[in-house]
């Protein structure tokens, strides 16, 4: 279908492994982790297997205001630090960001688990008196699509709102959904990403259905192992991720910088079982994205692949590139770096995807050290690649059968 | 409970809960400091504690029409004489 161009003109990060575009960049590019031992929350961290986090483990410096404040967890804060970091380098004029014509596309996994804890707590202490003290607040700081509407109350956007829930496509179905708002003109820009913060909920939760790692709790910068033969689960991470998305000819006539444009986004059920990856839903997926990008497979050279480090999920996922791409595009995990982050996790590996292409670089698979034979018919990336990108799928999949395919493209 | 002691104790929650510092008596809340509805309710939370006791869904509508720190101090003052606090 025909419709606008649509070009990214500002993204920004904050991830296990850093927060600037150069300490971002410095880390793939040196192989650095950002998986580190699971905190102590003095609940669920004890009885949990898995001992390893993807860890944002630096300060952040906020300068939020305390009537934003007052309406923010954890998590609004990561996703309110990169939509402002993404608007200060857009440099779009207060007038356009109020104007209607800005929306906003922003999701989390679940709100604020940190603020949900303190309402549960608050539920189970049998005091009357506790009870009431839930504040008034705490809906508006752990409610699902708390990002997107503390993001639109800080800066004044007035335009639509749109707060994908879906766990590990979050964030992916922000940016495509996004890039179809701007594409068919319903706005001229969106603010897109995703953001999740700490919670040890979870990895209770992959825990149980044992999926997460444990044979690395004393190395935790081995794992996840993307693809790799001695691969034993994911590894549950946090962070954020934004990116600015616009229609071309505007960004042109206003002198924008453009990191790159949005080509094509497929997103799709396997409308059957909600755990289990699925070869035919996931090979449909990456099929309708080539169609909506008119691209043929052999234009693509680059795969950012889901790669969550579990035994099933690689191997389909492997077999489902292979059928598409064949063994032509590179592939990389990024969650070799910094496990995954969740609802940011779509955002963080397109905005990764993004500085590789523009710095002319493909990073390889962290801790992929022996393909397990089952996945080695694609074309991984065992090293650092020093070569120019011009065309990458950014591919997600989430629990519920969800999954996205992103393709974006170089601009010259 | 002195009308003195609840005006300190007014100001204090207002410093540590709002990060309002020495607001005057009379200032109209919401538009100089951007005190909203979302504030207020945490505000008689904070009341509730101060008093230890608990207002009644009345007595919490009540407290809406409030505008400025020498109305709360009143409003918190006819609490604690209804209670004979």
């Amino acid at each position: 279908m025909t419709g606008r161009r649509v070009v990214i003109t500002a993204c920004a990060a904050i991830t296990p492994i850093g927060h600037t575009r150069k300490e971002i960049v410095e880390s793939l590019r040196r192989g650095a982790s950002g998986v580190k031992p699971l905190k102590e929350d003095h609940l669920l961290s004890q009885f949990i297997h898995s001992q390893v986090f993807g860890t944002v483990d630096y300060p952040i410096e906020y300068d939020f205001k305390r009537t934003h404040r007052k309406t923010m967890g954890p998590v609004a804060y990561y996703a309110c630090q990169v939509a402002k970091e993404v608007l200060e380098q857009a440099g779009l004029t207060q007038e356009f960001v109020t104007s209607g014509r800005l929306g906003v596309a922003f999701g989390s996994t679940h709100g604020s688990p940190t603020v949900q804890r303190e309402i549960y707590k608050t539920f189970f202490s049998g005091s009357r008196s506790e009870f009431s003290a839930i504040g008034a607040v705490d809906y508006l700081k752990s409610m699902v699509h708390t990002t997107a509407v503390n993001i639109t109350r800080m800066f004044g956007i007035t335009g639509r709102v749109i707060s994908s829930g879906t766990a590990c496509t979050t964030s992916s179905q922000s940016i495509g959904y996004g890039y179809e708002m701007v594409k068919h003109g319903m706005q001229d820009a969106m603010l897109c990403g995703g953001a999740d913060e700490y919670d040890t909920t979870t990895v209770a939760v992959f825990d149980n259905l044992l999926a997460c790692s444990t044979a690395f709790n004393d190395r935790p910068h081995c794992t996840p192992r993307p693809f790799d033969v001695h691969r034993d689960g994911l590894v549950v991470g946090e962070g954020a991720g934004a990116v600015l998305l616009e229609e071309y000819e505007q960004a042109k006539r206003r002198g924008a910088t453009i990191l790159g444009e949005v080509i094509g986004f497929a997103c799709n059920n396997n409308g059957g079982d909600l755990i289990l990856p699925n070869l035919a839903g996931i090979s449909e997926t990456l099929r309708i994205g080539l169609r909506d990008a008119a691209l043929a497979a052999d234009q693509v050279d680059f795969v950012s692949a889901h790669a969550t480090g579990t035994k099933m999920g690689d191997i389909i996922e492997a077999q489902a590139i292979h059928a598409v791409y064949g063994a032509g595009p590179f592939v990389t995990g990024l969650k070799g770096y910094m496990g995954h982050t969740m609802g940011s996790c779509g955002a963080i590996e397109t905005i990764i995807t993004l500085y590789m292409m523009q710095e002319g670089f493909i990073a390889p698979t962290l801790n992929l050290e022996e393909p397990d034979e089952r996945c080695a018919m694609i074309r991984h990336t065992p090293a650092l690649e020093e070569r120019p990108m011009n065309v990458a799928a950014i591919q997600n999949f989430a629990f519920g059968g969800v999954n996205t395919s992103l393709l974006i493209k170089r601009f010259v | 409970m002195t009308r003195e002691q609840i005006t300190l104790k007014i100001f204090e929650i207002f410093q540590r809960e709002f990060e309002i510092v020495n607001p005057g008596l009379d200032d109209d809340l919401r538009e100089t400091f951007g005190f909203d509805s979302v504030d207020a309710i945490e505000l008689l939370l904070e009341i509730e504690r101060l008093l230890r006791l608990e207002l009644t869904h009345e007595e919490k509508k009540m407290a809406m029409e409030i505008r400025n720190i020498r109305q709360i101090i009143d409003y918190v003052e006819s609490m604690a004489k209804k209670r004979e606090l």
